[in-house]
C-alpha cells in the first residue's frame, strides 16, 4: 500500500511542478484569463449604470459569472498543448494511474487560473460598490467553487480535445454542469450583503468540491482513453 | 495482494471517503438556512437593508385584501408578524386569502413592501370541488403556509 | 440460463433488427389505444379541480412528459454504462437513440409547464428549482447529442457521449430531490410520495394510463430509431445486404 501511494504522490507532484513551470514560461496564458475577468467585470458599469445601488444589486452575479467564463475559456490549456505535441498520449500510456496525473494537471490549472482570479476578485468587488466587510464570503465561495469548475471542466476538455473546433461545444457540455456551483456561489455572496447566514451555501459548495474531487479524475481519465485511441 | 488489487482497493477507499465527506457536508448544509425568501418577522426585526430587492413569503391574512382598480393591498403573515404588501397588476388565479404566496420587491420607507411581482404557491392536492367541500366541513381544513420541509 | 441466451441473441445486431421489427407494430397499437383512453378519461371524464378548475387538465400531458424526461435519461445513462463496461454495441445504440427522444419529452414538459404556469402562478416562467433543473436537463440532452454528432468515427462518438451522459446523471437526483431542498413555488411531489397519493382516484387513473402510454410511445420510437441506427452501423455486413435486397 505504502509503495503505490508514494509513487502516485511522486507522479502527482512531478506533473504539478511541470505544468506550473510551463504556465510560468507562457506568461500570456497566465495573464489572459485575469485580463478577461477584469474587462468583463468592468463592462457592466459601462453598459448599465455607475449608480452604486444598481451595481451592488448585480455585483454577486457579475463577479461569479465572469469568474466562471474566465475559467471556462482557460480550460483548453489543461490538455491542448500536450495533445498537440503528443505528450498526452505518453502520459496516458505511462505506468502511473492516469487519474493521479489528471489530478496533478487540474491542480496546476487551478493554481494558475482559479486561485489568481480569487486573489484579484476583492479589487473588482470594491469597484462594484461591494461592502468591504463582506469580502470574506466572496473569497470563500470562489476558493471553494473555482477548483470544482476546473475539475468538471477537465472532463469536458478531455472529451473535446481531439476535435478541431471544440470551443463552443465545450461551453455547451460544461456550462449546464456549472449551474449548481453558480447558484450556490452567487446566492451566498448575495445573501452576505444582507448579512444573512451563508454557512449552508458554503457547506454545499464544499460538498460539490469533495464530490468532483473524487469522481472527476476518473471520468476525465476515461474520457481521455476514449478520445485518444 | 497483487499491485492491481491494491490499486482497486485504493480506488474504492477514495470513492467511499470522498462521497462520505460530500454527504456529510450536504447534511450539515441542510441544518442551515437555505431559503431564498425572507419572512415578515425578519423584516420587522430590521435585519434587512431598505432599497434592495428581495423576496418575502407568507400567508395572505384573511379579510385584509383591498382592491382599487389594478392596485391591490394585503397583509402577509408568518403567524408571528405581518407586513403590508402593495402591488399593481394582475394577481395569479391561485391568489386568495389564507393562501401562501411569495412577493418580489422592495421595502419602502414606511415599512410597506412594494411588490413588483406576486407569485402563488399552489399546494400539491388535486381533488374535485365536492371532495374539497366535504373535507372543509369535516374539519376546517387547516391552510397553513407550507414552509421549508424538515 | 435461458434468459441469458435470449439476451445474448437479442444483443446481436441482426437478431435485434428482426425482433424489434416484429415488436414495433404491437407496441404502436397499444400506445395508440392507451393514449386515446387516457386522453378521453383525462379531458372528459375526470372532474375539474377544487382550486384550479379546468386548467389543471394539462397535468395529463405535463406530468407524464416530465417523468419520461427523467426516465429516458436514466435509461440512456444506464445503457451507456453497460456499453462502456461490457463493450456491448447494442447498448450504445440504445443510449444514443434515446437522447433525441428524451430531449423531446423534456421540451414538451417545459412548454406545457410554461402554459400551465401562466394562469396558476401568474408568470410564463419562474426560476424555481424544478423548472430550472428541467431546463438544465434539456441542456444535458443537447450536449450529449452535440458531442455524439461532433465525432466522425461512430465508436468514439458513442463512447464519448456515453461518458458525458453518465457524468450528467449526477444531475438527475438533484432534479428529483430539489423540490425538497429548496422551498420553491413549485408544488411538492404529488404521486411519488410514499404515503397515499394526494390526488383523487378519478384523476390518478387517467394520469397513470397516460404515463404508461408515454412509456410505450418511447419504447416504440426507441425501437424504430435503434433499428435504423443498427442498419447504418452494420451496413458492411452480409445480412444488411440481404435485407436490403429483399425490400
Amino acid at each position: 500500500m505504502e509503495g503505490s501511494t508514494n509513487s502516485a504522490l511522486t507522479a502527482f507532484t512531478t506533473i504539478f511542478r511541470r505544468d506550473i513551470k510551463l504556465a510560468l514560461r507562457h506568461r500570456s496564458e497566465l495573464i489572459n484569463p485575469l485580463a478577461f475577468f477584469v474587462i468583463v467585470v468592468s463592462l457592466f458599469p459601462l453598459g448599465l449604470s455607475t449608480d452604486s445601488r444598481t451595481l451592488l444589486q448585480i455585483a454577486p452575479a457579475v463577479l461569479w459569472i465572469s469568474a466562471l467564463l474566465a475559467t471556462m475559456l482557460s480550460l483548453e490549456s489543461i490538455f491542448r498543448s500536450d495533445y498537440d505535441d503528443g505528450s498526452l498520449e505518453q502520459l496516458v500510456l505511462s505506468e502511473h494511474p492516469l487519474s493521479v496525473i489528471v489530478l496533478g494537471k487540474v491542480a496546476a490549472h487551478w493554481c494558475t487560473t482559479g486561485l489568481l482570479l480569487t486573489l484579484i476578485s476583492p479589487a473588482l468587488a470594491i469597484s462594484l460598490a461591494f461592502p468591504p466587510q463582506n469580502l470574506g464570503v466572496l473569497i470563500w465561495t470562489l476558493l471553494l467553487g473555482t477548483p470544482t469548475l476546473s475539475l468538471i471542466g477537465s472532463i469536458g476538455v478531455a472529451l473535446t480535445v481531439g476535435l478541431r473546433r471544440g470551443g463552443i461545444l465545450l461551453a455547451l457540455l460544461i456550462l449546464p454542469l456549472y449551474i449548481p456551483i453558480l447558484i450556490f456561489g452567487a446566492s451566498a455572496v448575495d445573501m452576505s450583503i444582507d448579512d444573512l447566514d451563508v454557512a449552508g451555501q458554503l457547506y454545499l459548495l464544499a460538498a460539490l468540491l469533495a464530490l468532483s474531487l473524487t469522481l472527476a479524475p476518473f471520468a476525465t481519465s476515461a474520457a481521455l482513453r476514449v478520445t485518444l485511441e | 495482494m497483487s499491485p492491481t488489487q491494491r490499486q482497486r482497493l485504493m480506488v474504492v477507499v477514495i470513492l467511499v471517503l470522498g462521497i462520505g465527506i460530500a454527504a456529510t457536508l450536504t447534511l450539515l448544509a441542510f441544518q442551515k438556512n437555505l431559503l431564498y425568501f425572507v419572512t415578515p418577522t425578519q423584516i420587522k426585526s430590521g435585519e434587512l437593508p431598505q432599497q434592495r430587492q428581495f423576496r418575502v413569503g407568507g400567508i395572505v391574512v384573511e379579510g385584509t385584501l383591498q382592491r382599487e382598480g389594478v392596485k391591490v393591498q394585503f397583509d402577509l403573515t408568518d403567524t408571528a408578524n405581518s407586513v403590508t404588501v402593495v402591488y399593481s397588476g394582475i394577481l395569479p388565479d391561485l391568489f386568495r386569502e389564507g393562501q401562501g404566496i411569495v412577493a418580489n420587491g422592495k421595502l419602502t420607507d414606511g415599512g410597506v413592501f412594494e411588490a413588483s411581482e406576486v407569485l402563488a404557491k399552489h399546494d400539491e392536492n388535486y381533488m374535485p370541488p365536492e371532495v374539497s367541500e366535504a373535507l372543509e366541513t369535516a374539519k376546517n381544513l387547516p391552510q397553513k403556509f407550507k414552509g421549508h420541509p424538515k | 440460463m435461458r434468459i441469458f441466451q435470449f439476451f445474448h441473441r437479442f444483443a446481436s445486431p441482426r437478431e435485434f433488427f428482426r425482433i424489434a421489427g416484429a415488436m414495433i407494430p404491437w407496441f404502436a397499437a397499444v400506445t395508440l389505444v392507451l393514449l386515446s383512453v387516457g386522453l378521453y378519461l383525462g379531458l372528459f371524464v375526470a372532474p375539474p379541480d377544487y382550486q384550479q378548475g379546468e386548467s389543471y387538465r394539462i397535468i395529463f400531458i405535463h406530468v407524464p412528459s416530465a417523468w419520461m424526461s427523467l426516465f429516458v435519461y436514466m435509461v440512456m445513462a444506464s445503457a451507456a454504462a453497460i456499453g462502456l463496461i461490457w463493450r456491448i454495441k447494442l447498448a450504445h445504440v440504445i443510449a444514443m437513440s434515446s437522447a433525441p427522444i428524451g430531449a423531446s419529452f423534456t421540451f414538451l414538459a417545459l412548454v406545457t409547464g410554461s402554459l400551465w404556469g401562466k394562469p396558476m402562478w401568474g408568470a410564463w416562467w419562474v426560476w424555481d428549482a424544478r423548472l430550472t433543473s428541467e431546463l438544465i436537463l434539456l441542456f444535458l440532452y443537447l450536449g450529449v447529442m452535440a458531442l455524439y454528432a461532433a465525432f466522425e468515427e461512430r465508436r468514439t462518438a458513442q463512447r464519448a457521449a456515453g461518458i458525458l451522459a453518465i457524468v450528467g446523471v449526477i444531475n438527475v437526483p438533484i432534479i428529483h430531490y430539489s423540490v425538497m431542498w429548496w422551498n420553491t413555488l413549485h408544488q411538492g411531489p404529488t404521486v411519488t410520495k410514499f404515503d397515499a397519493p394526494s390526488i383523487h382516484l378519478s384523476m390518478l387513473i387517467p394520469l397513470l394510463i397516460m404515463s404508461v402510454a408515454f412509456t410505450l410511445f418511447y419504447a416504440t420510437v426507441l425501437l424504430m430509431r435503434a433499428r435504423w441506427e443498427v442498419l447504418e452501423q452494420e451496413q458492411r455486413s452480409k445480412w444488411v445486404d440481404e435485407y436490403l435486397e429483399q425490400t
